[in-house]
């Protein structure tokens, strides 16, 4: 099976977090079930892979990060949520573009 | 869940344990769980749960570039192919721990008879042979016992000689032992003290003030007694912080074990001032006991060294 290769991937997983978290806030394992539900089960984001992008794009302050109380039981279990910040719609919108582009121009040298 | 976390805590063992890998390894703990208790829900069997989890990890390489760690990782790799750290397996604790007990049970018989050695001389006043021999008798056998425990954890000298380490599973198995100890050390450790600081008593209710000679034999049975109680107490409970300390405290693994020992210190030498501490303080108050024979006032210094204990915690200590 072709799988999508991690150099198309690594440039594009900030922009799928980011279209995520454009609706609402979320964390790690709800991220990573959405970005799986959207892609139709065609590409899985790695742990490592999302935590790495977390801390990079959270130093870009493209995301922040809060925690939140989520255990209905309340024994204090915390979560770690993210939100994303103006600065990261705009960087949302601006590989949006860069897609189109890239796209346009790589889908010239492909033969159906 | 129970091999998630065991795979996660090896893929961390040799990073440094700084406050952004903490945080790296709970998170990604958190999202392992996540994942594990849906598929789990959802009625995947176990095995494949786990397998699922894991394969859908990924590698640390990426997560080290990301948290600035890359050359740490690269150091630890390269210092673990120089001087590879010998995996000490969960058996070889096992076999470890039980043959240090038995050889610190005689070696503590041992001192014991080298303490109570003078006691037959005592006790046979007017019948100088058989009192002597009794006490070469009893330097013989307290040496005799010294000595041949010494060789009896020969196949276990690696642990002290050469870099080893241990997984998270057998840091948790030591650290239960650790704790079931816990009680009888502290029971060994008070009686002896306590043994070692009312010897005097019975010489007192014999002999109504004076010092008297059978008195004073039964003063060296009960430090004897004391004695062989404070260390093998502490020498068992001392095997177990060898294996826990197995670790390079740098890592994440050398941290497994944290928050059993929150003593942190600060360098090897500060720590064997610590360690020393008590038997030192105990032989002070024996020899000045003796010297003195003023029983009834040397237990001040056990007071007194609890105070300076604080002090010297404080110093020999990061907070």
């Amino acid at each position: 099976m072709v799988e999508i290769s991690s150099d198309v991937s690594r440039g594009y997983n900030d922009t799928m977090i980011l279209s995520v978290l454009k609706k609402e806030p979320s964390y790690g394992y709800e991220i990573s079930k959405q970005i799986k539900l959207i892609s139709g089960g065609k590409y899985i984001i790695k742990e490592t892979t999302l935590y790495s992008a977390f801390t990079r794009m959270e130093k870009n302050q493209h995301i922040e990060s809060f925690t939140l109380d989520t255990d209905p039981g309340g024994n204090g279990k915390k979560r770690t949520y993210y939100r994303i910040t103006d600065k990261g719609r705009e960087y949302y919108r601006e590989k949006c573009e860069e897609w189109a582009l890239t796209k346009d121009v790589i889908e010239k040298f492909i033969e159906q | 869940m129970e091999i998630i976390k065991n795979y996660l805590e090896s893929m961390f063992a040799e990073l440094p344990n700084t406050q952004e890998v903490r945080n790296a390894k709970s998170e990604l703990l958190q999202m392992m769980e996540d994942k594990y208790n849906e598929l789990i829900a959802s009625g995947t069997p176990e095995n494949t749960a786990v397998g699922t989890v894991i394969s859908e990890f990924g590698n640390l390489d990426e997560l080290a570039e990301s948290l600035g760690l890359s050359g740490a990782v690269e150091e630890t790799k390269a210092k673990a192919s120089e001087a590879p750290r010998r995996l000490i397996t969960i058996d070889e604790v096992k076999g470890y721990l039980a043959n240090r007990s038995q050889k610190v049970l005689l070696r503590s018989i041992g001192i014991m008879f080298c303490i109570i050695c003078p006691a037959p001389v005592l006790m046979y006043i007017g019948n100088e042979g058989i009192g002597v021999t009794l006490m070469f008798l009893c330097i013989a056998l307290g040496v005799g016992l010294i000595v041949f425990s010494s060789f009896m954890d020969h196949q276990w000298k690696f642990i002290r000689k050469e870099l080893c380490r241990i997984d998270m599973n057998t840091a948790s198995y030591v650290k239960d032992r650790k704790k079931s100890f816990q009680p009888v050390h502290a029971l060994c450790v008070a009686l002896g003290v306590a043994l070692c600081v009312i010897c005097w008593v019975p010489n007192i209710l014999i002999s109504a003030g004076e010092n008297s000679v059978p008195g004073t034999a039964l003063m060296f049975l009960i430090i004897g007694i004391g004695v062989l109680l404070i260390v093998y107490g502490n020498s068992v409970d001392a095997g177990f912080d060898r294996i826990l300390k197995a670790n390079d405290r740098n890592t994440v693994s050398g941290n497994y074990t944290s928050d059993i020992s929150d003593l942190k210190f600060k360098s090897k030498t500060a720590e064997t001032i610590v360690s020393l501490y008590w038997p030192t303080v105990t032989c002070i108050y024996l020899t000045v006991s003796f010297l003195t024979f003023a029983w009834h006032m040397t237990w001040i210094i056990f007071v007194i060294a609890g105070v300076i204990y604080k002090a010297v915690v404080i110093n020999c200590t990061e907070e």
